[in-house]
Parts: structure tokens; C-alpha cells; sequence
């Protein structure tokens, strides 16, 4: 082992350091980005309320969906009768499905489809924005940007993105709230055709208002006297309102901070910038000097045995 | 105590520690032993480059490779893989990469040791790591190529304003090609280089004789990012989980989980290259350095430490205790997974037992299969518990990904073959220099035998 002059340590160390050190002032100035505070929705945000009391299972939504999304009904249980999805499926973005407890004999319908997260995890994680939230904060799918990574899957806390198993070039499916229809029709299909109001479309905010309205005008009747999809996961653009609890119809207890929220601390120029560049200058600092080392070394064995190092 | 007989391996070195001893021979204590250091890289040159072993291992190649073809160029994930909506993970992701870049984590390990904390002893085992690393990340690499559904969208990595700077996986997509395809590649630059000097081409060696002075300038410069990009996507790695909140099991569920992938990885990192060598050595009759080996089980025994520390702790700040002593599934796999990596740590506490050839391997075996374990099962075991689907490995999806390891194996032996790569004594290196009959490049003659000056 050779030691350095002193003089020569601080030096290679002094170049490290101060490379670190422009990646510090970078993480000081990114700082206030550290305290990331949890998203809200859009103002214009755009939203279903679907209330279990008033929903009576008659699958015209589901029909509808499929008609105006231009999927091919899932006819599969029926024996190729008519449309039966056994749930969320590549053909199927919008489901009717029945809850029933044979101890109580309490029964539920629950509509499902995409929740439209204020913060979606799914959009969060989705490596080449593929997913995004666009226009009336609806979460919607770019094929161009797809890679078929399926980390949507794994991260939407619904079990709601689909993917195309079957095919060469598989897509992703879920509901995109007839976005494509939304300035001819108004409002989607599954909206349109409900004969009893059991889902109902609008913005985000007046839902909210009606929902806590329903709740204030028939208290006890709903679980919890909550709106569920206004704290969930960092709130959601379609909220519920369920005369049975939540967990039965498949929408699981959510903390009110999204994921998404939790990862975001330090911000993108803490993450991308301030955080390499100081572990490049702290790593070059240690590799200037050990690269002395080394060098001394190679040559006193060069000196010895006439043998080169090898790196 | 006797001292092992020496046994005269076709290298004409000794066997100083009797690695391949049958069982139930008494193994000596090493210090009595011949003391063998490692210097240098010398290629294993007295094995024949085919053997039965090595055909094996391209048989699982080719057949791998052809059904990964078949599924790029013309399949359906469905006709090839069992992966459900629900588990739309399957093992070539979970296993070739969240695992298997923990053992391909090596060169990461063992240049923060060598490089950062100054164990200069350390470098002899460098490029043993190197390689090792290169090769599990680009079979991972292949693997994540073959299981995602729309390849050719992979080129949005050409366009930066379509990143998702936010996402973990984005950050995966990135770091790992440039980290494998740049910067290992760079790594190992200076052992092909040192190769082309043996062509004993005039041409090739002006070639060599340009490029090798230029790699060593800017080593110390272009390196520290071999170090930084790792430690980014590792860490990335774990941070994929987080966003899967609550459908992973709260044992593994944390916060934490970036940081618990990152110092995982170094275990790993430590644990695979004990147990390349050693297998090396013992497949190749190599004698061992076990002062060398001794300090790299140190060091994963003292990472290992103060992982279970952050493990534990975060098991405990949680207040998940209860679910880690429930003894049912999810607690006997924390438990299991838990001690696999404590045991090994504790042991090699010992001196005596790092410097013991057979309890080295063993714990360090085991630390790489706790550390395998602890990767994967928060994406498969430990996730979407009770969501009512189940997943298990389809036929050609098992295939692909034994080819992918056999790939890592019968490549490796290639490369050792021909490449000085595995570390011996220097007796053996002045044998291989006399075996090519040619100079070493960095003695900087030219062809005529003229001396060069940088």
C-alpha cells in the first residue's frame, strides 16, 4: 500500500467532492419539491356516481358498452347465446355483477369498471406515459406508447386494465369513459341508457355534492353514510354508494394517500439530477485516489516480475 | 494436523485446499495449507473448450432461444406463458430480473470494495465479477425483451420527452441496457483488449496499442457511472412493488423496499462471486485463495447484518410482528426467507468458518438463495394474496428461463476458457504466457521488440 501526500489525497478528493457538491446545491434547490402534496382532480373533471340502491341489474349499461366501444360481446358462458361476461375481460369494460350473502339473504349489484383515480397508479408507473390523464382528467390508453409491460396491471389497486393475452399485438382494455363519444353523446353509454339513474354522469365536484346529498336524505340507508371513491387512494373520479359494505363488491379499503403520492417525495430533479451527479462525484473522488493506488502498485510489479497490471 | 497431500493438476500447481475432497475426508485447517494468493486473471487453457457439460448447457441454450424466437416473432404471450391479468408478472421478469440481477449485482459489490472502500486484494476477483454480471443482465435483459407484449414500442426510449421520469420502471428500462450494454461492456474492455494482443497481429496490436493507453485514461472517469446507474436500478427494482400498495403482503410491503432491493443486491453480489469462484475453482481444479474469499464473506456478512437490521426494524416499526409469528404461509416464508440470509451472516462471523472452504460455500449458497428468495417473493408469493386467480410457470415459459441460466453458465465457461478471467497464483499466469508464447500487451514493445513509451 502506497500512501499519498497529503496534499495529493486532497486534491483527487477535492475533485470528487466538488462534483458532489454541484449535485448538492441541485438537491438543496429541489428541495421544496420533497414535500410532493398529494394531487387533486382537475376542476373539469368528469366522473360516474353509481348507487347500489337504485340499480336494478338489467346489464343495459353492459350492452351499451359493448356496442359503443365496438367490442365484440363475450358470449362464452352463454354458449355463444348471448353476452355473459364471468367479469372484466378484453371484450368486456363494463360489468353488472351480483353480490349475494345466503346467510342474510342481502343481496348488492355492483357496477364495474375503470375508476378514473384522481393520482392512478397505474399513469404513475407506466414507463412511457402510454397511460396519461388527459382531457376531464380521464385516464386513457396510447397505443403508440404501449411497450405491454402490464405494470398497469400490476399497480392499478382495482384489478382493472386488461390485456390482450391472445393477440400478436395485444392492447390494453379498460373503460376510457367514451371518450371518443363525449362530444356527440354527451355522456358515455353505460350513463345514457340506465333506465333507473343507478349511474349517473357529470362533473366530479356536483357528483360529490349529490352523493353527500343522498347520504344527508336517507341516513342509515347507505354503508358508512360514506361516499366511497372521495378519500380512496387519493380519490376517484367515479365514486359508489353502497347499501352493503364496500369490501363485498370488490372495492377494497384504500388509505386516503395514493401510492403514487408516497413515491413522489424529492421530486425529479432530487431523483434525475441532484442524486446521480452526487454519487458520480463522491464515486469519482474515491476512484481518482484508489486509481493511484493502483497505478503505484502496477508498477512496482511491473518493476518486480515485469508483469502489468490487469483491470 | 496433516497437511493435505498435494495434489499436481495439470497447471502444475498444487491444490492447496483440497476443495474436492470426498466427502467425509477431514478438511485441514487452512493456515495449513499451502498459502495460495491470487494475482492474476489466467484463462482455464488445459479443458477442452466442448465438453459433455457445456453441450448441456447449449442444448438448453438453442432450445430456449427458439421458443423465445417463436414467441417474439410470432406468438401470443397466451400460447407461451401463464400469466393472468391478475399475475401479468411472470417468472422472466420476477425471476431473470428482480431476481436474478441480485447475483448478477456482483461487480457493483465487489468494486465498492475494491474501488470505494479500498480492499485492493479484491481486484484479483474483478473480472470473475465482472463477467458474471454482464452475462445475468443480459439474459435478463432477454428476458424482459421476450415478455413484453409490444416490443417494438421499446424505441419510445429514443424519445425523451415520452419518459415517464416518475416511473420505476422507466428508470429500469433505461438504466439497465445503458449500465449492461455501455458500461459493463467497458468494464470488461481491458480483458478482450489484452486478448487481441495475443493475436500477435502487427495490426491489431497498433490497434491495441492506441486503445488500451485511452481506456486506462479515462477509467477513473468513466467508471464511477458503472456504480451509479446499479444503484439506481436496483433500487428501481424494489420500488416497482411499492406501487402495487396493498396487493402485496404487509411482511413485504414497506416503504423500504427500494433501499431493502439495493442492499440485497450487494448480499447477492458478494454471494454469487464466492460462489462462482469456488464452483470455478472446484470444476477446474484451481487452487483457492481463501484470504481473498475469507474477506469477500466478511464483507457479506457485515452488509447482511445491517440489511436484517433495516428488514427487521421495518417489520417492527410496522407493528407487523404478529403477522411475522403467525406461522401460517406468509410467516413461515418470512421466516424461512429471514433465516436463510441470517444464518450464512452469523457464520461467517466466524474466522475460522470463512477461511473453511466447505462452510464458506455452503453460507454463501444459501445467502444467494435467501437473497433470490426475498426478491421474488413480494412479486409472486407474497402478491395479490387471495385475489382467486393462481399462477404458475407454463412448460415454455419454465424452458426460456433455464435457457437463460444455462446461457449464464455455458457462456461463462466460454468466456474463462479463452479470456484471463479467473483468478491464480502468478506462477500459473507466467505458465499461460508461456503456453501462448507471446508477451503480455502492456509491455509496450512493438512487434520488433522495440520498447514504447505512453
Amino acid at each position: 500500500m502506497i500512501l499519498l501526500s497529503r496534499r495529493h489525497l486532497l486534491r483527487t478528493v477535492g475533485t470528487g467532492l466538488s462534483t458532489a457538491a454541484v449535485g448538492g446545491a441541485a438537491a438543496v434547490a429541489a428541495a421544496p419539491a420533497a414535500l410532493a402534496a398529494p394531487r387533486t382532480a382537475p376542476a373539469d373533471a368528469v366522473g360516474m356516481l353509481y348507487d347500489t340502491t337504485k340499480c336494478i341489474g338489467c346489464k343495459a349499461c353492459v350492452a351499451e358498452c359493448a356496442k359503443v366501444n365496438d367490442l365484440v360481446p363475450d358470449t362464452e358462458l352463454s354458449g355463444g347465446l348471448w353476452q355473459m361476461p364471468a367479469d372484466l375481460n378484453t371484450q368486456t369494460k363494463n360489468i353488472i355483477k351480483l353480490w349475494a350473502d345466503p346467510a342474510t339473504g342481502q343481496t348488492s349489484f355492483v357496477k364495474r369498471q375503470c375508476m378514473h383515480c384522481v393520482d392512478p397508479a397505474c399513469v404513475s408507473g407506466c414507463p412511457f406515459n402510454a397511460l396519461q390523464k388527459g382531457a376531464l382528467g380521464i385516464v386513457g390508453w396510447d397505443g403508440a406508447r404501449c411497450i405491454g409491460c402490464r405494470y398497469c396491471e400490476v399497480s392499478c389497486p382495482f384489478e382493472i386494465p386488461k390485456f390482450e393475452w391472445k393477440k400478436f399485438n395485444p392492447k390494453i382494455v379498460k373503460c376510457e369513459l367514451c371518450r371518443h363519444v363525449l362530444d356527440r353523446d354527451g355522456q358515455p353509454g353505460c350513463t345514457r341508457v340506465c333506465p333507473t339513474g343507478a349511474v349517473v354522469f357529470g362533473r366530479r365536484t356536483d357528483l360529490l355534492a349529490d352523493a353527500k346529498a343522498r347520504v344527508a336524505a336517507h341516513p342509515g340507508t347507505y354503508h358508512l353514510d360514506h361516499v366511497y371513491g372521495e378519500t380512496e387512494a387519493g380519490g376517484t373520479q367515479v365514486l359508489y354508494l353502497s347499501h352493503v359494505p364496500f369490501e363485498k363488491l370488490g372495492l377494497p379499503a384504500l388509505p386516503d394517500r395514493s401510492v403514487p403520492t408516497g413515491l413522489r417525495h424529492g421530486g425529479v430533479a432530487l431523483k434525475l439530477i441532484a442524486l446521480p451527479v452526487v454519487l458520480y462525484g463522491v464515486f469519482l473522488g474515491f476512484f481518482r485516489r484508489n486509481w493511484k493506488v493502483h497505478e503505484e502498485e502496477a508498477a512496482r510489479l511491473k518493476a518486480e516480475k515485469g508483469l502489468e497490471e490487469q483491470l | 494436523m496433516a497437511r493435505p497431500a498435494s495434489r499436481a493438476t495439470p497447471l502444475g500447481v498444487p491444490l492447496g485446499v483440497p476443495l474436492g475432497a470426498p466427502l467425509g475426508v477431514p478438511l485441514a485447517p487452512p493456515h495449513a495449507s499451502v498459502i495460495h494468493r491470487w494475482q492474476r486473471g489466467v484463462s482455464v487453457r488445459e479443458v477442452p473448450l466442448v465438453t459433455p457439460w457445456f453441450l448441456l448447457f447449449a442444448g438448453f441454450f438453442v432450445v430456449g432461444t427458439a421458443i423465445a424466437a417463436f414467441r417474439l416473432f410470432g406468438g401470443s404471450l397466451a400460447s407461451f406463458a401463464a400469466m393472468t391479468d391478475v399475475y401479468a408478472w411472470g417468472v422472466w421478469k420476477t425471476f431473470n430480473v428482480m431476481a436474478l440481477t441480485a447475483l448478477g449485482s456482483s461487480a457493483l459489490a465487489v468494486g465498492l470494495a475494491a474501488w470505494v472502500l479500498g480492499r485492493h486484494r479484491l481486484h484479483s476477483v474483478m473480472r470473475t465479477a465482472l463477467v458474471t454480471s454482464f452475462l445475468f443482465y443480459t439474459t435478463a435483459l432477454l428476458g424482459l425483451l421476450t415478455d413484453v407484449g409490444r416490443p417494438w414500442n421499446f424505441w419510445n426510449l429514443r424519445l425523451p420527452w415520452r419518459w415517464n421520469t416518475e416511473s420505476a420502471l422507466w428508470e429500469v428500462a433505461l438504466a439497465m441496457p445503458v449500465y449492461c450494454a455501455l458500461f459493463l461492456l467497458y468494464e470488461n474492455g481491458p480483458m478482450v483488449v489484452e486478448k487481441l494482443w495475443n493475436a500477435r497481429s502487427d495490426r491489431v496490436r497498433g490497434w491495441v496499442r492506441t486503445w488500451h493507453p485511452r481506456i486506462r485514461k479515462t477509467y477513473p472517469f468513466v467508471v464511477p457511472f458503472a456504480y451509479v446507474l446499479p444503484i439506481i436500478h436496483q433500487s428501481s427494482l424494489g420500488g416497482l412493488m411499492v406501487l402495487a400498495g396493498h396487493k402485496v403482503h404487509p411482511l413485504w410491503q414497506t416503504d423500504l423496499l427500494p433501499l431493502l432491493y439495493l442492499v440485497q443486491a450487494l448480499i447477492c453480489g458478494f454471494g454469487s462471486v464466492i460462489v462462482v469462484l469456488m464452483t470455478s475453482c472446484l470444476v477446474w481444479r484451481r487452487p483457492l485463495d481463501v484470504k481473498v474469499l475469507g474477506e469477500l464473506a466478511n464483507l457479506m456478512s457485515w452488509t447482511t447484518l445491517g440489511w436484517l437490521v433495516l428488514r427487521l426494524g421495518d417489520v417492527v416499526v410496522r407493528g407487523r410482528v404478529g403477522d411475522a409469528l403467525a406461522m401460517d404461509a406468509f410467516g413461515v416464508l418470512f421466516l424461512a426467507e429471514t433465516a436463510a440470509v441470517a444464518v450464512p451472516a452469523l457464520v461467517l462471523r466466524s474466522a475460522h468458518l470463512r477461511e473453511t472452504p466447505r462452510a464458506l460455500y455452503t453460507m454463501a449458497l444459501l445467502a444467494c438463495l435467501g437473497g433470490i428468495a426475498y426478491r421474488f417473493i413480494p412479486t409472486t408469493l407474497a402478491y395479490a394474496p387471495g385475489a382467486g386467480s393462481t399462477y404458475f410457470p407454463a412448460v415454455p415459459e419454465i424452458v426460456i428461463t433455464l435457457g437463460l441460466v444455462a446461457t449464464v453458465v455455458g457462456a461463462f465457461s466460454l468466456v474463462v476458457k479463452r479470456f484471463a478471467v479467473l483468478p491464480a497464483p502468478l506462477e500459473s499466469w507466467h505458465h499461460a504466457v508461456e503456453h501462448d508464447s507471446h508477451a503480455h500487451p502492456s509491455h509496450r514493445s512493438d512487434a520488433h521488440g522495440h520498447a514504447v513509451h505512453d
